[in-house]
């Protein structure tokens, strides 16, 4: 019974799709269709837990019962490993909260019924790629978790922008789908298989300049889907233009299927991991993808726009960690993975919070909201510091591990290159933790503007999402010892011993066969470095906290001695000091903090707001100029 | 016994007497320098049990809880970091530190001054707010780059490539000496005497606290308990940070008597306090917010590369 649930998992949200499009005007039946098809997907994902992450082991199934027939794999199949089960329930979280999320959110559109389809096929294009253990099944679900983006990029067509960038993000995504399909198409030229782990053993050893520039188009176009540098400009477009839900989905989802098919590449199909040059170009794009989008997301002025360019920020943090080719840097790399899907997600449902309530995303425009949405401003600083990697939230404990297996590298290899990287890192993240003050500032705190002084706090179904995830946050940086142990561990594991995935999916031995020898495993031994016990850190913190409490309260009588307005609000002792000037003169707007910091790097920022251009074609081009690049760079180092 | 090392020592009331004393002693030595008297040493704690007796006015535009719990998060973080930075030798939960951890919980008292200045709702709470975070990103590179540098070091000495841990840097400077007698070293030292200024936010680096630009800054609208908590942070700091200077680049002394070391490294925290924050915060004049900036990552980071550099190579 538990074989068929991974194609259960995937079914049953198409299904849901379809039914939506049945019973799309009834409102009530159209959420409980929805509802039971992203809870029903969650729950066979979380019965899989077990068998998978906790025994370890790998379930293969077989579509229409096609088993491979004379050690050929014919039919298509699905494989669950630990790995795909990390990734699978990342997006089941992801997919669940942001669908709970978007009843209430979206309630104020029409032609919701589009909109739900769109969704359940979105999460259902994500979950199929990520269960599948066959190339073309891969890029048949890419495209439709592509299409499904598309169309709900542009769904709130009559706001300005989101047709265009609904566009451009057809453009590079058919881009990116169309060199997955050309390497895809090569490869079964030359083997005649499209099985992961038949093609895995038939590769070993055995490139030929025709597989190599397949490794190439696969690479890019997995690249173009996790939107690191330089396709990223048109996730910052995307992300802006859509609605929150979808902006998790494509901000935290989507990238992370980006690099599922990344490391599905290069650490199973192509085992080349342990070429350093192959290394060094996926830490360079990933320390590229870290600073240019934490530098640009500095100087935005639209609240998701920044989201979006820190995504690609911290997307840049999980190639880096994954290109060490270290099970340290794996480690790091997968963690960071599902704390980015976690916080990240946070932050982009409480920018839509903070549109339902007040109807707009500029941060010149917004501010002062703490007063009138306390929790919701409690919930957003809860996300920024986890994304800023403070200590006892997640980001924390994955940057930790970040930090040392980047500088590791560098002493176990002698490259000072990598310590530079360790150093861009710590930098990156402290102009995150800026970013995230400007925005708290500009949107949470400051002076409430007028318009905004009778905005009401986020209803309910939308905080109840919200606090969830603002609990898994909290909750995998206080107790990452049974993260790693049940989570991270297992899927680093898998990364690291592809015979595991090879055996079970075309029988035992099969490997040894083909290829004559057995499948090495990379060495998957580290130790952390330094002892990071949370709880115990978390119990200092009360103590010292409660301690202050208690010498404050005995030091006067502090409650009688705090004095605010009275209700009527006229006493000017309690208003704010302007030093003579007009109260509506003196709003300091969100764009115009931290000018020295601007005016310092004006010269890479003229560059960079020249770059971005907003033009498709030059987008494009930068892809083809990187898919040249990439060619002849594997060429010449394979 | 970990509620005596929080409150009693090296927790609370140490750090407060050391703090406030090396901030009455700092005001002091100014005053002579500029050929004035200036106060008794013991000024700064005048002030702080003045402020708790003041009354404390919460302004309407500001979001009053945070307004108000500000100042403690970051007096719980600077006692936090005090525990965990070896005083003379001793630390009270050694072995649980790294250098990391210390890195970002200094980021914390940062944080809490610019979250308390953004509950303020005050628009020169909004632009030093956003100082306090230049601040902050211009000196975290150089400190970063040194503590990489120092864990480098010691990790070649004791063998094992790197190390961030507290307890192997004293074990280190236990029997090779202290490690500013490395001359590949002095770089990062000097470039430390010049993060320790930026980071307690005195003269010429003050930019966030600006009084005569910006009124303040993010403390424009604080009052009474507040006040004198965000005051006391900014005194623990001052020792905080002298502190993490001794127990990184002087270390390795020891007479037998903890209480002598104690106090010994009590007058060398003094001694780095006058060169490093006096000295300069007597003759200097503020710099602009993008001089700062500037400087950081250009000189004072250099240093601090070159000493990575040095240190890389097996010098």
């Amino acid at each position: 019974m538990i074989q068929h649930f991974p194609i259960l998992a995937i079914m049953v949200l198409f299904l849901g799709a379809f039914l939506t499009v049945l019973c799309g005007k009834n409102k009530v039946l159209r959420n409980i269709v929805v509802f039971a098809a992203m809870l029903a997907s969650s729950v066979f994902i979380a019965f899989l837990i077990k068998p998978i992450m906790i025994d370890g082991e790998v379930i293969t199934y077989w579509l229409g019962n096609w088993s491979p027939v004379a050690d050929y794999a014919i039919g298509i199949c699905l494989v669950v490993d630990q790995l795909n089960l990390f990734f699978a329930i990342l997006v089941s979280v992801a997919v669940l909260l942001a669908g709970v999320f978007s009843f209430k959110y979206m309630s104020r559109d029409d032609t919701l019924e589009k909109y739900f389809t769109l969704f359940l096929m979105l999460s259902g294009g994500v979950m199929g790629l990520v269960l599948s253990g066959d190339l073309f099944n891969m890029f048949i679900m890419v495209e439709i978790l592509t299409f499904a983006a598309v169309a709900l990029t542009a769904f709130r067509n009559r706001s300005e922008g989101a047709l265009e960038a609904a566009f451009k993000y057809l453009v590079i995504g058919v881009i990116g789908s169309s060199c997955i399909l050309i390497g895809t198409t090569i490869l079964y030229s030359q083997f005649h298989t499209l099985n992961l782990a038949q093609l895995s053993v038939l590769l070993h050893n055995n490139l030929q300049p025709a597989t190599i520039l397949a490794f190439t188009l696969l690479l890019t176009g997995f690249a173009v889907k996790a939107f690191v540098v330089p396709f990223h400009p048109v996730e910052a477009d995307a992300n802006a233009a859509a609605p929150s839900s979808v902006s998790v989905i494509i901000s935290c989802v989507l990238t992370k299927a980006g690099i599922y098919g990344i490391i599905r590449i290069v650490y199973f199909l192509f085992r080349s991991m342990n070429l350093a040059p192959l290394q060094f170009i996926l830490v360079l794009i990933g320390t590229l993808s870290m600073f240019i989008g934490v530098t640009m997301a500095l100087a935005q002025k639209d609240f998701k726009r920044l989201l979006a360019f820190h995504s690609i920020s911290q997307v840049g943090y999980v190639m880096t960690a994954i290109g060490l080719a270290t099970a340290l840097g794996v480690t790091g790399g997968l963690y960071h993975a599902i704390n980015h899907t976690l916080f990240k997600g946070l932050l982009f449902l409480c920018a839509g919070a903070v549109f339902y309530a007040t109807g707009t995303t500029n941060l010149d425009k917004l501010g002062g909201l703490a007063k009138r949405m306390p929790q919701t401003a409690a919930l957003f600083l809860i996300g920024a510091f986890s994304i800023s990697g403070l200590p006892p939230f997640n980001g924390f404990v994955s940057k930790w591990l970040i930090y040392q297996a980047t500088y590791e590298k560098a002493v176990e290899f002698g490259n000072i290159g990598y310590a530079f990287v360790t150093i861009i890192a710590l930098v990156v993240s402290v102009m995150t933790l800026a970013s995230f003050i400007k925005v708290s500032q500009s949107v949470f705190f400051g002076q409430l503007p007028d318009e905004f002084k009778e905005v009401r706090e986020t209803p309910v179904p939308m905080r109840i999402p919200m606090w969830i995830m603002a609990a898994l946050c909290v909750g995998a940086g206080l107790l990452p010892q049974y993260m790693m142990r049940y989570l991270i561990n297992p899927a680093v594991y898998a990364v690291m011993n592809v015979g595991n995935y090879i055996g079970s999916v075309m029988g035992p031995g099969y490997a040894e066969k083909i290829a004559g020898q057995t499948v090495e495993a990379y060495s998957s031994e580290f130790a952390l470095a330094g002892y990071w016990s949370p709880i115990s850190w978390l119990a200092l913190f009360a103590i010292i906290i409660c301690a202050f409490f208690i010498v404050s309260l005995s030091g006067g009588k502090l409650s009688k001695k705090i004095h605010s307005d009275s209700p009527s609000g006229l006493d000017p002792k309690y208003d704010t000091f302007f030093s003579g000037e007009a109260n509506e003169h003196s709003q300091v707007g969100g764009s115009d903090l931290f000018w020295g910091f601007k005016h310092n790097l004006r010269h890479y920022f003229d560059f960079m707001h020249n770059a971005h251009s907003g033009v498709i074609s030059d987008y494009a081009l930068w892809a083809f100029c990187f898919l040249s690049f990439m060619i002849v760079y594997l060429f010449i180092i394979v | 016994m970990i509620l005596f090392y929080v409150l009693i020592f090296p927790g609370f009331l140490f750090c407060f007497i050391a703090g406030l004393l090396l901030a009455g002693i700092d005001r002091k030595l100014v005053a002579r320098m500029q050929r004035r008297i200036g106060p008794p040493i013991l000024q700064p704690m005048y002030d702080f049990f003045k402020l708790l007796g003041k009354e404390t006015i919460v302004p309407r535009a500001a979001s009053r809880k945070t307004f108000l719990i500000a100042s403690t998060i970051g007096l719980a973080s600077l006692v936090a970091t005090a525990l965990f930075i070896p005083i003379a030798g001793f630390s009270a939960f050694a072995g649980v530190a790294d250098i990391i951890v210390i890195l970002y919980l200094l980021t914390i008292p940062a944080v809490s001054l610019i979250l308390g200045g953004a509950a303020s709702g005050s628009p020169y709470a909004g632009v030093g707010i956003s100082r306090e975070m230049v601040a902050l990103m211009s000196y975290e590179l150089p400190l970063v780059i040194i503590l990489l540098s120092i864990g480098k070091a010691v990790g070649n000495a004791m063998g094992g490539g790197i190390t961030f841990s507290f307890t192997e840097i004293c074990a280190y400077q236990m029997s090779f000496g202290p490690i500013i007698s490395k001359w590949s070293m002095i770089p990062a030292a000097i470039a430390m005497l010049f993060v320790i200024p930026c980071e307690i936010g005195s003269r010429p680096f003050d930019i966030a606290e600006a009084e005569t630009e910006i009124c303040e800054g993010p403390l424009v609208e604080y009052s009474g308990t507040p006040l004198a908590v965000f005051n006391l942070n900014h005194a623990i700091k001052m020792f905080i940070m002298t502190a993490l200077f001794t127990s990184l680049f002087l270390g390795g002394f020891s007479t037998g008597i903890f209480a002598l070391d104690v106090l010994i490294f009590f007058v060398i925290c003094v001694a780095i306090t006058v060169i490093s924050i006096t000295l300069l915060r007597a003759v200097t004049a503020r710099l602009k917010v993008e001089q700062v900036f500037k400087f950081y990552w250009s000189v004072v980071s250099g240093l601090a590369v070159l000493s990575l550099i040095l240190v890389w190579l097996g010098l």
